[in-house]
């Protein structure tokens, strides 16, 4: 069936009885020709897209980290290398107010603390877990921190399920987050930074961070984290483990 | 005679800025996201604007986006339609993670002082003109919104924007139709003043 630009016309302005209407809208969702035809006749269109195509004014700031490296990066050490732009996404996630009254710039343990808060069951559910894949973010992340993560320890960690280590960056210092799933599947996170020689020892402080509950302590130049699935989080267990295991 | 690879053709015909992509060789995903993070960054604002009403909430909505994307970079398969993609991301994060917080406070204000987005020229008739247009599409339900957004602006097919917005293509029709009644009212209006203004 042939329709007129008359007919077409009628139709975009809204003129033609409903059963006409009908019949071209069956007809375009077979032709794509008369769905072009119907297009470049729209009269609507050059209106709208006169007043919005020149939105925003000014090109928008867009806040993404600097490419790592310029020759193609394996898949699984690429993934999510972004905490210095997790305060980013955070600005979505995280109340306005706290932005606003937050005292003084963050340190690394609030804000692996807000990035952690974006994961949910469904961040982790997808991960590549294979042996292959944790080799090699193994591998990568303890070549950038300088230290063993004692792989075997985390995986022998009762009630987890060690889902990936993931390396970032917090001022220039490699972060590295290693994920796990708990029981019930809620992600469950252990970072290790290098902080350098020279920093302070630090025992472990437990505290609330971003609505998750966390201990952190630093020792030999390296910091460490702990961050549950909630603020009720019990994180005792695994804490003595790692305080032994990261002793030094 | 080009010696670009089937698949670096296909960006360069979407006009995706690649960057560093030398010839016979492959781009990586993460250059290719980036080049189009930045040759789509005013689409994917527009559509978060046109998704929450809220140019604030579009810039975050647009620095998620990329934040997202560049995460995800390893996903992507095809360098075709790195634009559909990003704005499929985009709607996603507004469906999941923002929309119930903008929405409750979109209705506490008005669309109208989004309206102060439209640029001053100087024919201020024509800026009212934009203005009342503005307002108008702003004003339409989200779903009719985000299709006026994707067709006549962006210049979508119904059938792209069908697949986008994951919905058959006459709803894509039915949805611009309802849009166009509402316009109308204001296209005729103008055009009635318009015709006032010259003597007619």
């Amino acid at each position: 069936m042939t329709f007129s630009d008359e007919t077409l016309m009628a139709y975009l302005v809204g003129n033609l009885e409903e059963v006409e209407a009908g019949a071209i809208e069956s007809a375009v969702e077979a032709d794509p020709e008369l769905e072009q035809r119907l297009m470049a006749l729209d009269p609507f269109a050059p209106v709208v897209h006169g007043v919005f195509d020149q939105l925003p004014a000014a090109a928008p700031q867009i806040d993404l980290p600097d490419p790592l490296t310029a020759a193609p990066v394996p898949p699984a050490g690429s993934a999510l290398r972004l905490l210095a732009v997790a305060a980013s996404v955070a600005v979505v996630a995280v109340s306005a107010t706290f932005w606003a009254t937050r005292p003084a710039p963050m340190g690394w343990a609030q804000q692996a603390a807000i990035y952690q808060s974006l994961y949910a069951p469904d961040t982790i559910a997808v991960l590549d877990t294979s042996p292959e894949a944790l080799d090699v973010q193994f591998a990568h992340a303890e070549e950038r921190l300088g230290r063993s993560l004692n792989r075997e320890a985390l995986e022998a960690l009762p009630g987890m399920e060690l889902k990936r280590a993931q390396t970032l960056s917090f001022k220039g210092k490699p972060l590295v987050q290693v994920v796990f799933a708990d029981a019930q599947g809620q992600p469950f996170a252990f970072c290790v930074i290098r902080q350098g020689e020279g920093a302070p020892n630090k025992d472990v402080n437990e505290a609330v961070l971003s609505g998750l509950a966390t201990a952190t302590w630093a020792q030999d130049g390296f910091g460490y984290m702990l961050i549950g699935s909630s603020d009720q989080t019990d994180l005792d267990g695994q804490l003595d483990i790692l305080t032994t295991t990261f002793a030094g | 005679m080009s010696v670009l690879t089937p698949r670096a053709r296909s960006v360069k015909n979407k006009h995706t800025q690649v960057v560093n992509y030398s010839m016979g060789g492959e781009i990586s995903s993460e250059q290719a996201v980036r080049g189009a993070i930045q040759t789509h960054s005013r689409r994917v604002w527009r559509f978060g604007l046109a998704l929450s009403g809220a140019s604030d909430v579009a810039d975050d909505l647009l620095q998620s986006t990329c934040v997202r994307a560049l995460e995800r970079h390893h996903q992507v398969t095809s360098y075709d339609r790195l634009d559909s993609w990003l704005m499929t991301i985009c709607r996603s994060i507004w469906l999941n993670e923002v929309r119930s917080r903008s929405v409750r406070r979109a209705q506490a204000l008005s669309v109208t002082p989004e309206a102060e987005l439209i640029a001053s020229g100087p024919d201020s008739e024509t800026n009212i003109y934009a203005a009342e247009v503005f307002t108008e599409v702003m004003q339409l339900p989200e779903a009719q919104r985000e299709t006026v957004m994707l067709v006549f602006v962006e210049g979508y097919s119904y059938r792209e924007a069908a697949a986008l917005l994951e919905v058959p293509i006459g709803t894509i029709m039915s949805r611009l139709s309802n849009a166009r009644q509402k316009l109308k009212t204001v296209m005729q209006h103008d055009a009635a003043d318009a015709g006032r203004r010259s003597g007619k």
